[in-house]
């Protein structure tokens, strides 16, 4: 199977992979980077036509589009991580650079790497895998069902460790008919290490973005965890003990259950979508000393830790640049624009997803940065009436303190959580706004690097090369 | 307290009124091209609850006096500053509608002591869609949202004015640079726009609220360009809200 066949699509890093690769080629994210630009109208017209279907008919749709672009169980254990990393790299363009990123997901750490006009390396993908007959609200009945499976997978790849994901509350329609495996590099790639050496300079910075959030999970084998639940609208207490509103939403999807029954957590790990496995630093250590780089490790405490930062490294960047920074741009999950940022002027404010945690730290955001006077808002939808789900009222809410105008932008509201239509108008609606600034050119690490190190958000540990690393190792 | 109908003659000209007389400061609502206050009166009623509501008719609309030959954009701006003089109202707020936006911006610029405030429903014309062909294709595109009951009133208004008028008042829309005038307002203004309004692109009603130096821009999910007629308690809610704020 082609390695972008294997991965998923509508997945964080993928998402994310998209849209700083196409701004590094001087693009925008138009369809998400999944089509012509040319087809946008006509996707927009017919996804827009879909939201209009009964809800029934949308949630069977949405599951079947994950379902068809999941891999077959029988050919997990044919993936090889080697092809993943190619697949990533190739992405990029290659273009010398004095600092490059390899770590966590994180969508306010895209702006920060388009800013510099730095590639990111991501040390988790999503591989989707099809299987039948499991109750979404069964999660030991998805293990037991697909372990094999991910068995197969880990021994063909000793350099990757599987990190299955089971969230029956933000992912229940996915989840109807695919296991989320989601992999994380322990060793680093040899694609990865070429793309590294052919593009970053002798005394470049090599930045290791380490989000530390970790998840409880119970271990299936070597290299193997299963993870029940995951961050955003519901605590990991609800995953395992329930609660009133876990036993409210099941009862609303007419679930036969009122908790969910999964394999006991033996311990805890880096959380599966966004956290960062230490392990792969001695090969990043390696690597760095070998080529005269140092090696940055960034560390925050979850991911939206980074969004005020970067918020703020963009309004003191247009400042500089005598523009006004009175605009912001809160996206939400892989709804991401670094090109229609900088061209419109906005400062870029990442959420996790579209729940109420998110916006939340939105609305603290606001209170502390002061009034905008525009605020849009990209808002991701994933088809559930999860717990902990913030409604549009109370993004509206949030929108009503711009000063001058606060808009959903590519937002179908009476759709909204199942506004399909919103992939493709968030970028459409986005790029319509009259009010452009010139691209600025890229901000040079010593800059950003003076700014992210005075921050409390962020924890630095920079490892200068040595002098008798310093000479190349080429 | 129900509409009544106040006349008043500014200069030589019958300018028709109706107004529901509210507790609260004057709104002055100022009707589209061709059109008339017959699809603001729905509104007024629902103003009149809080406000001293009114919607006049221009000269050449309704039941106005008809000039000689169709007024311009800034003599019918001339006739609304001179009205509200003319009724010793105080210092309204002018509620425009579509082209009315053009007008009561107009008189907000050039007689900068008559207006409070402003409230700006469907602010015409897009500076990208200036030709009366992409008026007319928009003005087709958006008529099926609108409400069935509006047609017939809109044939009467046609009727009303005649075809020189209304014609004259789409040509005068299309001149006007409203664009250029929106920095110099200096009053607080609310521009609503209908969600579906196809007259009136989210982009355009955006760079209006950011061309005003004190605009607010609130956006009416499911209505089309006539907001106003479509759901007048929901355009009333957000001027109430609106005047609330700036405590004018």
């Amino acid at each position: 199977m082609k390695p972008g066949r294997v991965v998923a699509s509508f997945d964080s890093a993928t998402g994310m992979l998209r849209a700083l690769s196409r701004f590094l080629h001087g693009r925008d994210v138009p369809l998400i980077g999944q089509g012509p630009p040319a087809a946008e109208a006509w996707a927009a017209a017919l996804l827009g036509a879909a939201n209009r279907l009964p809800r029934g008919v949308k949630e069977r749709a949405y599951a079947a589009s994950g379902w068809a672009e999941a891999v077959p169980l029988r050919r997990v254990g044919g993936i090889r991580s080697g092809e993943l990393a190619r697949w990533v790299t190739g992405h990029y363009p290659r273009r010398r650079s004095d600092v490059a990123f390899v770590g966590s997901a994180n969508g306010a750490m895209m702006h920060l790497c388009a800013a510099l006009g730095a590639p990111w390396l991501p040390q988790t993908l999503l591989i989707p895998v099809r299987r039948h007959g499991v109750h979404p609200d069964e999660p030991r009945a998805d293990l037991l069902r697909t372990q094999e499976a991910g068995q197969a997978l880990v021994s063909a790849n000793p350099d990757l460790v599987l990190h299955q994901m089971h969230d029956a509350n933000q992912d229940r329609l996915m989840i109807a008919g695919m296991s989320y495996f989601r992999v994380k590099w322990r060793r680093l790639p040899a694609a990865y290490r070429e793309h590294l050496e052919q593009t970053l300079e002798s005394g470049a910075t090599l930045v290791v973005a380490d989000c530390e959030l970790r998840w409880p999970v119970t271990r299936v084998g070597p290299r193997h965890v299963f993870q029940h639940g995951a961050p955003g609208g519901a605590t990991p207490d609800e995953y395992r003990h329930g609660g009133p509103r876990v036993a409210g939403y099941l009862r609303r999807y007419g679930s036969p259950h009122r908790r969910w029954d999964y394999p006991e957590a033996d311990g805890e790990s880096p959380e599966a979508e966004w956290g960062f496995e230490p392990e792969l630093l001695a090969d990043l250590r390696e690597l760095a000393a070998r080529n005269g780089w140092r090696l940055a490790r960034m560390s925050f405490a979850e991911p939206e830790r980074l969004s005020p930062v970067v918020a703020d490294l963009y309004r003191e960047w247009y400042r500089r640049r005598g523009l006004p920074a009175d605009r912001l741009l809160a996206e939400c999950f892989l709804l991401l624009e670094p090109w229609w940022t900088l061209r419109s002027g906005s400062v870029p404010y990442w959420m996790v997803f579209n729940s109420e945690p998110s916006r939340a730290s939105l609305d603290a955001y606001l209170d502390a940065a002061g009034p905008f006077e525009e605020i849009r808002l990209l808002l991701f939808s994933h088809g559930v009436e999860s717990v902990g789900l913030a409604t549009i009222g109370q993004w509206r809410e949030t929108l009503a303190r711009a000063t001058k105008l606060g808009v959903f932008t590519g937002v179908d509201t009476r759709a909204y959580p199942r506004d399909f239509a919103g992939l493709v108008r968030a970028h459409q609606e986005l790029a319509r706004i009259r009010a452009t600034v010139p691209m600025p050119l890229p901000m040079r690490w010593e800059t950003a690097e003076k700014f992210l190190t005075d921050r409390d958000e962020l924890r630095w540990d920079i490892e200068e090369p040595t002098a008798a690393d310093g000479s190349p190792g080429r | 307290m129900s509409l009544q109908r106040q006349d008043h003659v500014v200069g030589d000209l019958k300018v028709a009124g109706h107004r529901r007389r509210g507790p609260g400061q004057a709104v002055v609502c100022v009707h589209g091209a061709g059109v008339s206050s017959r699809e603001l009166l729905p509104l007024v009623d629902v103003l009149g609850e809080r406000y001293d509501a009114w919607a006049i008719d221009l000269p050449g609309f309704g039941a106005s006096g008809k000039p000689d030959r169709p007024l311009v954009l800034p003599a019918l701006a001339d006739v609304v500053a001179a009205w509200a003089e003319r009724t010793g109202l105080e210092r309204p707020c002018l509620l425009g509608v579509s082209y009315g936006c053009q007008v009561v911006v107009d008189v907000a610029v050039r007689h900068p002591e008559t207006a409070a405030a402003l409230v700006l429903a469907g602010p015409t014309v897009d500076p990208r869609g200036r030709s009366p062909w992409r008026l007319a294709a928009q003005w087709l595109r958006n008529a099926p949202g609108e409400s069935p009951r509006m047609m017939p009133l809109n044939v009467a208004d046609y009727r009303d004015a005649g075809p020189r008028t209304v014609l004259a008042a789409f040509g005068e829309s299309i001149r006007d640079r409203v664009e250029d005038k929106l920095p110099l307002v200096t009053v607080p203004a609310l521009v609503i726009r209908g969600g579906k309004d196809r007259m009136v692109p989210q982009a355009w009603a955006e760079e209006v609220t950011r061309l005003l130096p004190y605009g607010r821009l609130e956006v009416m999910d499911g209505l089309p360009h006539m907001t106003v007629y479509r759901d007048p308690r929901r355009v009333a809610a957000a001027v109430a809200g609106f005047l609330s704020e700036v405590a004018v």
